[in-house]
């Protein structure tokens, strides 16, 4: 008896690991490889053709001393933690609105869904015409409503630049940040609600006592998702701003990507793009301990 | 057991056959100087140039039976990172059409291959050339290592409308008249002068003011002077007047175009392929309200093209005589009429500028060429060294602080200079 289920615990395994093969194998050429790669560049020069070079910490301590890449550093943790919590915070407020039984709640929530869908680059050209000094909306209407003569040139200004692109993302994330939200509060028991309601909870007790400890996981989830976001964002930057005016919204990506692709320092790059990784799976732990362990994960009947 | 044996015949028959295919692969490949020969070649942006591209195929394929020519093109912005990818993955296309100063780096690390015995070879390639635009697209560090393709350099396009509104009877030809012209014709919406900014393309402005961006040995930075700082100063005055447009220090093509094509400035340093972007967004240029003339001091930024050759290509000779025969009289002309561009190729430009057809069908494409070729001798922004995209990234970024009042003239070139000369250091 002990000797089948030996077998079949066996053939069980043997199952699972056939099974997760092909996605473990597809996992391993396109992470893996290509994270023990960079890895191994980032302690190279390469100029795409010759054997590269071993230089040891030469391109970290190029990294560490290069200006710009601080500036790069800055603008990203700028970029998120203008964006993000904001996006979350107005999130919130949102799908609460709309988790309500509002006439015509479906319009609303398909309205500020909207314009997640619509591909970065297109979004970057609509809101650059939007921020454009002569000819866009935004200062048209500044304009007409006499509050500024000159147009403000939101993306050529160095003080004005990476707020205009943080708002952009706010705009462009939003709807997604929305819909997360909203799945975390439909998962709330509203047994929850009634008896905190017969014990004569207000609103704001039950949304301080039971929404908010209970939607801990999908604000945890909007977190994480922002700062991957905010690290990983380049089409956006790339088209409005391409880092500029000056390095004023330059983040490390499209710093990482200036390094690779124009000015052929490979290794340089690669040393980036393991700092940024580390530094990401740094804040995603310190997130996840701050959020109390489980990535925020609640027991409604605790 | 017998299945288990059926499966190992299967194995071992398919690796037998793969090993088989690899070896004949293999051998194919080092009997190649018999066998057929291939080559690919990569251009820059030219879809709208496919019937040239094939008639140069066809051509060359018809003069040399068994090679066949294989055409790829990337636009503009993806073709450096196109380029480094094939690279990597050891399939560089055999000929590779490169824009400006990028080819430095590719000359430096050895991806292009040394042309300087093919052009020792073949005598009349070095004669093709106007001398000074082979020079400047072909030589680094004493080498060719490229040919030149198309060669348009800055010019200074006017609105002539705007200059008789204002009373100005003639294009202005040193750097106080253009500010006082450039003064004179702004008003409104409108400013008097914008320019495009990449490639080092706003540098005459610098230059005219007698600013070298390097040492000559290209070593260290040489930009930092007295005459530099007076320079950045009168533009960030003349930019925060709107006397410059803005948009010439935050736009990269289309935006700069599209102000002076709206009639929004009078005045656009830009290179001659700018003359069809910004004619096809208005409604005001035409062959009779465009003016073109030389920058002041006629200095003027090369943005050529040119064609490399891969040192890993397996069939250079090959790839030397399509180039040679793309880039000769007859396909040169083509180019330079299809293109609306110099091609540096000497009797074809001429012959065209001679053409007194072409100068009626187009005559500021024909002005524009005169203009052009009178500027050959004065060639500016030109680095010479392999880092030319970080030098030029270090200058531009710094001077922008200043153009938009974020740090002191003398701030921004001091940054510029320690920032550029870090850079050249570490070369």
């Amino acid at each position: 008896m002990a000797i089948l289920s030996r077998q079949r615990r066996r053939s069980r395994a043997l199952m699972i690991i056939i099974l997760l093969l092909p996605s473990l194998l597809v996992f391993f050429l396109y992470r893996g490889v290509p994270i023990v790669w960079n890895l191994v560049l980032s302690f190279e020069k390469w100029n795409f053709v010759d054997t590269p070079k071993f230089v040891g910490l030469g391109n970290y301590a190029k990294m560490f001393s290069d200006p710009i890449f601080w500036e790069s550093f800055k603008n990203t943790v700028l970029y998120f933690f203008g964006g993000s919590p904001i996006a979350i915070i107005l999130a919130l407020g949102l799908s609460l609105l709309v988790n309500k039984p509002l006439k015509g709640r479906n319009v609303y929530r398909a309205l500020i869904f909207l314009p997640y869908p619509i591909t970065p680059v297109a979004i970057a050209i609509i809101w650059k015409w939007l921020y454009d000094d002569k000819v866009g909306l935004i200062n048209f209407i500044l304009r007409s409503l006499g509050l500024t003569k000159q147009g403000i040139g939101f993306l050529s200004n160095f003080s004005w630049a990476l707020p205009s692109v943080i708002f952009t993302t706010i705009w462009q994330v939003l709807g997604y940040f929305v819909i997360i939200m909203l799945s975390g509060l439909q998962t709330i028991p509203d047994e929850l609600y009634e008896s905190a309601g017969l014990d004569g909870a207000s609103a704001a007790r039950r949304l301080w006592s039971i929404t908010l400890p209970l939607i801990r996981p999908t604000v945890f989830l909007c977190f994480i998702v922002g700062i991957i976001n905010s690290f990983t964002t380049f089409d956006v930057i790339y088209v409005m701003t391409n880092g500029g005016p000056g390095h004023a919204t330059e983040i490390l990506v499209t710093y990482i990507y200036k390094n690779a692709f124009t000015y052929n320092e490979i290794g340089a790059a690669a040393a980036m793009t393991l700092f940024m990784f580390l530094f990401l799976l740094l804040i995603t732990a310190v997130s996840n301990k701050i959020s109390g362990g489980e990535a925020g994960g609640v027991n409604y009947y605790e | 057991m017998k299945r288990k044996m059926q499966w190992v015949v299967f194995v071992a028959v398919a690796l037998s056959l793969s090993a088989a295919t690899v070896w004949a692969g293999g051998q194919g490949e080092a009997a190649s100087g018999q066998g057929p020969k291939s080559i690919t070649v990569l251009t820059w942006n030219l879809p709208h140039y496919a019937d040239s591209i094939n008639g140069w195929i066809s051509e060359f394929q018809g003069a040399n039976k068994g090679v066949t020519v294989t055409w790829v093109d990337k636009k503009g912005t993806e073709l450096p990172t196109y380029y480094q990818t094939q690279l990597a993955a050891g399939t560089p296309p055999d000929i590779v059409d490169i824009q400006g100063a990028l080819w430095y780096q590719y000359a430096k690390d050895g991806i292009f291959m040394d042309l300087s015995p093919y052009f020792q070879k073949d005598a009349d390639m070095k004669t093709r050339f106007e001398p000074n635009i082979l020079k400047a697209a072909s030589m680094y560090q004493g080498k060719y290592y490229m040919v030149p393709f198309y060669t348009p350099s800055t010019v200074l396009f006017y609105n002539k409308p705007m200059f008789k509104a204002a009373g100005i009877t003639s294009p202005p030809t040193t750097m106080e008249e253009l500010v006082a012209d450039a003064k004179k014709l702004t008003h409104g919406n409108v400013s008097g002068f914008i320019t495009l900014n990449f490639d080092w393309l706003y540098w005459p402005l610098f230059r005219a003011n007698g600013v070298e961006i390097l040492n000559s040995d290209g070593t260290k930075a040489a930009f930092n002077t007295p005459a530099a700082v007076q320079t950045l100063k009168t533009l960030t005055q003349l930019t925060s007047s709107g006397v410059i447009s803005k948009v010439s220090w935050t736009g990269r093509w289309v935006e700069p175009n599209g102000e002076f094509g709206a009639g929004n400035a009078a005045m656009l340093n830009a290179h001659l392929p700018a003359l069809k972007a910004f004619e096809s967004q208005s409604t005001w240029a035409n062959d009779q309200t465009v003016g073109v003339a030389p920058f002041p001091g006629k200095w003027s930024v090369p943005n050529y093209h040119g064609f490399g050759i891969a040192s890993k290509s397996k069939f250079p000779d090959v790839a030397w005589n399509f180039v040679k025969l793309i880039t000769n009289e007859k396909w040169a002309k083509n180019a330079a009429s299809v293109l609306g561009t110099l091609s540096g190729n000497s009797a074809a430009d001429t012959s065209l500028i001679s053409d007194p057809q072409f100068a009626k069908d187009n005559p500021v494409v024909a002005e524009s060429f005169k203009v052009d070729l009178s500027e050959a001798g004065n060639l500016t922004g030109i680095t010479g060294t392999a880092k030319d995209a970080q030098v030029k990234d270090a200058v531009y970024s710094n001077i922008q602080k200043a153009l938009f009042g974020q740090v002191s003239a003398e701030k921004a070139l001091s940054d510029a200079e320690a920032a550029v000369n870090q850079i050249l250091a570490g070369q």
